[in-house]
């Protein structure tokens, strides 16, 4: 008998790595004290930083990394069409993230920069949800193992789906921490996404706005406030362009 | 009212006493802003050192050693079909050191909503009853509008009240305990030499008030305003991201939502405190929002702090420390909007 | 030896704490989170999208002590899930177990619907305000409701079909969109075969199998000549519902004081403090969920 008669599922999982650091994908094996019970709870058809095993019976696919080359194309589609929920885990899947910077550059020039007389076929990075359909975002750099969780239990048992319908400076306030402006620093705190709990501008750095928008943000006040507080328009732009997820706004 | 009279070496041995078996929570300076200004902050200390009473100001106040950011409510613990429900309630006593007039009566205003009434709190009333409280007046901040809103002067809510007559604290003593503690030091009776040099005091700090805000009439004024071009015109700056609540000594509004850990052994419902500044504060099961606009909001929090709080407890939620208006991004200050209102200023 | 200078103060020994809120012993301090600790008895399919739960508190002690009034809440705790609040739909006079009409709307809603029998949940309550109905004895009643307002009505349905003849005429008007959507059907003929109680049900849209009255629920009103001296009426449904039900009602000339609606807002305490339902000094967990007409147009945000 379970709880309220309920029947536990466990969702079939599995993990592809795209361009990126990989360090989402690592994210998921922390967090030691309930990696056992994380791993009891999903059956994992595919991951390559913790299992040998490969198949393809998948349910719901966690895509770590942006899209940069057309082989990558072809094969998000293809996992598209066997997973029945796909993921966008981490600031790469969810906007293009850091590798998105490239867009700015000649893509020759930038090629040549990287792998001098040996370049590579590259297009300009895409996020997961320009090529395919995506059901779900977990944005962050890295993605927040406790997100990962709780999408999890949502999966396993029905629970809530993390939201956060607030900016970074609730989760700041809420620690105690002295306002990154105070300091005389620039910090996306008032207009990113929450979720991560603050932990940069506790460690003493302004946001860098890694979990992208947050519901319904306040541009307009926070481009007269960032003036007001001398930061010029330029260093507020090379900011949200950092990690690909205030497009919108550029 | 009791009065003392306690000499800086007492004050240091009373406190030093009390370190001997329980925390101490007072002003520490933790840093300096970019301007140079100190950056104080009530946290823990360990020596009498640590302390800074000559603080101006902490940007957080002391409200959350009352009303934590996130507590558990109650935890569950999950067995085969069946669950069981446990509750704890924090018991260990400490002391708060350092907390000035508005403060103090930031917690009588909060006694009034978690300690009386139909449904007191028992979190709330473990932690007041277990904090021993000691204040001390100073000459207020530029910015500050406590006596507009009568908070300037405490006259309940402490165990000890100081006044810094220089070589002396002049002490009010509200609490048998304070009684108790205050004949361990050293610590002598009043004498009219005394009383003189606190009135003298006393009348600095008064007269140190700069800030007024006119409150009479303002309950009406906020039910004939309620369609006012003011509320868009600061709603508009709003970031919507809820640091006023946080700092704010007396904004308790809270949500509650439960966790359950990864094998879904153990649960607890926990509760967080919210603002109603945050997009989804009305917002109800279903995805309906009563308040879906930043001047909406804005405006509920102002109807709160000086209409509905007032109809309920006969006096205004605000102390008028400003901290909200000195934490926000965007220059909302409760004086400035107050003000707009009366002048009808768009 | 000094004693400590500053000693532990337990709350605990205030008062009776372990024991669940308790609003029939009036203590002074009350452990706000317990739960009675309660079983699914029973689940009934009402509609695709709405079941109905018998609810009984295990302990034997515990459920003799529980009563509540018609239109009062109880907080329900699905553990793991999180807690809802839900208006009683049973009657006052039942003793055993108290029943509970749920829509399937977000979490907590969706994992009852997935519970089955001898399920394991908490209640908390009862919470807030009730229909006067005392004052209304040996006065004519509307009891009018709209879709998922039929939950709610259902108590002060009971009490006054059970007691019939503390009441002059009774009406009984219930409408939805379509009939597919209508609540506790099998219920209206039980209520009709009562001497004296006039029920009628409309729809919006009708269906193939429907023979009813086609149209808004304001149009049942046409057909029921009241007393406006002597008649009470209770409102349940969506909000904009009020708005024309209410103005037909006073145009009939029922005083809006004597016209009660129940309202719902998002509740985290059920206790007026965590103050997600507050409306300026009004909060509608313990100033409400009923309130007189006259009340809700001075709310302005309410409807």
């Amino acid at each position: 008998m379970k709880h309220l008669n309920i029947e536990q599922k466990r969702p079939r999982i599995a993990v592809f790595d795209f361009t990126g650091c990989e360090g989402c994908e690592l994210q998921l094996a922390n967090k030691e004290e309930t990696l056992g019970a994380f791993l009891d709870a999903i059956e994992v058809i595919n991951y390559r930083e913790v299992s040998s095993e490969k198949g393809d019976n998948y349910d719901v696919a966690l895509i770590d990394g942006a899209i940069t080359r057309p082989d990558e194309i072809e094969r998000l589609k293809a996992i598209r069409e066997k997973a029945k929920v796909l993921v966008a885990m981490g600031s790469c899947a969810c906007f293009g993230g850091v590798t998105k910077l490239k867009n700015a550059y000649n893509l020759d020039e930038a090629n040549r920069e990287v792998y001098g007389d040996c370049p590579k076929e590259t297009i300009p990075t895409m996020a997961v949800g320009d090529v395919v359909t995506v059901d779900l975002k977990l944005p962050g750099c890295p993605v927040s193992k406790d997100e990962v969780e709780r999408v999890v239990q949502h999966l396993v048992w029905d629970l809530p789906l993390p939201t956060y319908a607030y900016p970074v400076c609730l989760q700041c306030k809420q620690r105690y921490t002295v306002c990154r402006f105070d300091m005389g620093e620039l910090c996306l705190g008032p207009i990113t996404r929450a979720g991560c709990n603050a932990p940069c501008p506790a460690g003493g750095l302004g946001c860098w706005g890694c979990r992208g928008p947050a519901e319904n943000p306040n541009y307009e006040e926070f481009f007269a406030l960032a003036k007001e507080k001398g930061f010029s328009e330029q260093e507020v732009k090379d900011r949200l362009a950092f990690f690909g997820g205030f497009e919108d706004v550029l | 009212m009791l009065f003392k009279i306690l000499s800086k070496d007492g004050f240091r041995s009373l406190v030093e006493i009390i370190l001997q078996s329980n925390e101490i929570i007072a002003p520490k300076k933790i840093g300096t802003k970019a301007d140079g200004d100190p950056i104080h902050q009530f946290l823990p200390v360990t020596s009498f050192e640590e302390m800074d009473l000559d603080y101006r100001t902490t940007e957080y106040s002391a409200k959350t050693y009352f009303l934590p950011y996130r507590e558990n409510l109650c935890t569950f613990d999950f067995e085969a079909d069946d669950w069981e429900q446990k509750i704890a309630y924090r018991m260990q006593p400490r002391a708060i050191i350092g907390l000035r007039a508005f403060d103090i009566n930031a917690l009588t205003k909060l006694d009034k909503v978690f300690s009386k009434g139909r449904f007191p709190s028992p979190y709330y009333i473990s932690r007041r009853k277990n904090t021993f409280i000691v204040g001390i007046d100073r000459e207020p901040l530029e910015d500050e509008f406590c006596q507009s809103i009568g908070a300037d002067i405490v006259t309940h809510g402490f165990d000890l009240f100081m006044t810094d007559l220089g070589d002396r604290y002049f002490v009010a003593v509200d609490s048998d305990r304070g009684f108790n503690l205050l004949n361990r030091v050293d610590v002598r009776e009043v004498t009219d030499e005394d009383t003189q040099a606190y009135k003298e005091v006393r009348k600095r700090i008064q007269n140190g008030f700069k800030t007024k805000i006119n409150l009479s009439n303002l309950p009406n004024l906020l039910d004939l305003e309620f369609t006012s071009e003011v509320w868009k015109k600061w709603g508009d700056k709003c970031l919507s991201c809820g640091s006023c609540a946080m700092v704010c000594p007396t904004c308790y509004c809270y949500g509650v939502s439960e966790e359950v850990s990864m094998d879904f052994k153990e649960g607890a419902r926990v509760k967080q405190l919210y603002s109603c500044n945050l997009l989804d504060f009305a917002r109800v099961a279903g995805g309906h929002n009563f308040r879906p606009d930043q001047e909406t909001r804005l405006k509920y929090r102002y109807y709160h702090q000086h209409r509905g709080f007032l109809e309920d407890y006969d006096e205004p939620k605000c102390v008028g420390c400003n901290r909200c208006g000195r934490v926000c991004l965007a220059g909302i200050s409760p004086a400035a909007v107050i003000r707009d209102l009366y002048e009808e200023n768009v | 030896m000094c004693p400590l200078p500053l000693r532990s103060y337990d709350v605990r020994l205030e008062s009776e704490m372990n024991q669940p809120l308790d609003f029939n012993r009036l203590l002074r301090l009350k452990p706000v989170a317990k739960v009675f600790k309660s079983e699914i008895t029973g689940v009934i399919r009402l509609t695709e999208m709405e079941k109905l739960f018998h609810i009984r508190i295990i302990d034997d002690a515990e459920r003799e002590r529980f009563s509540f009034l018609p239109g009062q809440f109880v907080m329900l705790e699905v553990p793991g899930y999180g807690e809802v609040p839900i208006s009683i739909s049973s009657s006052p006079s039942n003793k055993g177990y108290i029943e509970l009409c749920i829509r399937k709307a977000g979490t907590v809603t969706n994992a009852l619907h997935r519970a089955h029998r001898g399920a394991k949940v908490g209640i908390r309550g009862p919470f807030g305000t009730n229909f006067p109905l005392e004052r209304m004895e040996g006065q004519s009643i509307l009891l009018i409701a709209g879709g998922l307002g039929l939950a709610p009505l259902r108590a002060p349905i009971f009490h006054v079909t059970e007691n019939r003849s503390d009441f002059r005429d009774v009406h009984i008007l219930y409408g939805t969109k379509d009939p597919d959507q209508l609540l506790f059907d099998y219920q209206y003929e039980e209520w009709r075969r009562i001497d004296d109680v006039n029920i009628q049900v409309i729809v919006e849209q009708a269906n193939d199998s429907w023979k009813g009255p086609v149209g808004l629920i304001t149009k049942l009103l046409d057909n029921v000549t009241i007393d406006p001296n002597g008649t009470y009426a209770i409102v349940c449904g969506p909000p904009v519902m009020f708005k024309f039900v209410c103005g037909q009602l006073s145009q009939m000339g029922i005083p809006m004081d004597r016209m009660f609606v129940s309202l719902e807002r998002r509740m985290h305490c059920g206790m007026g403090k965590c103050c997600r339902c507050n409306v300026g000094d009004t909060y509608t967990c313990t100033d409400g969920p009923v309130f007189d007409y006259w009340s809700v147009i001075n709310l302005k945000e309410a409807i």
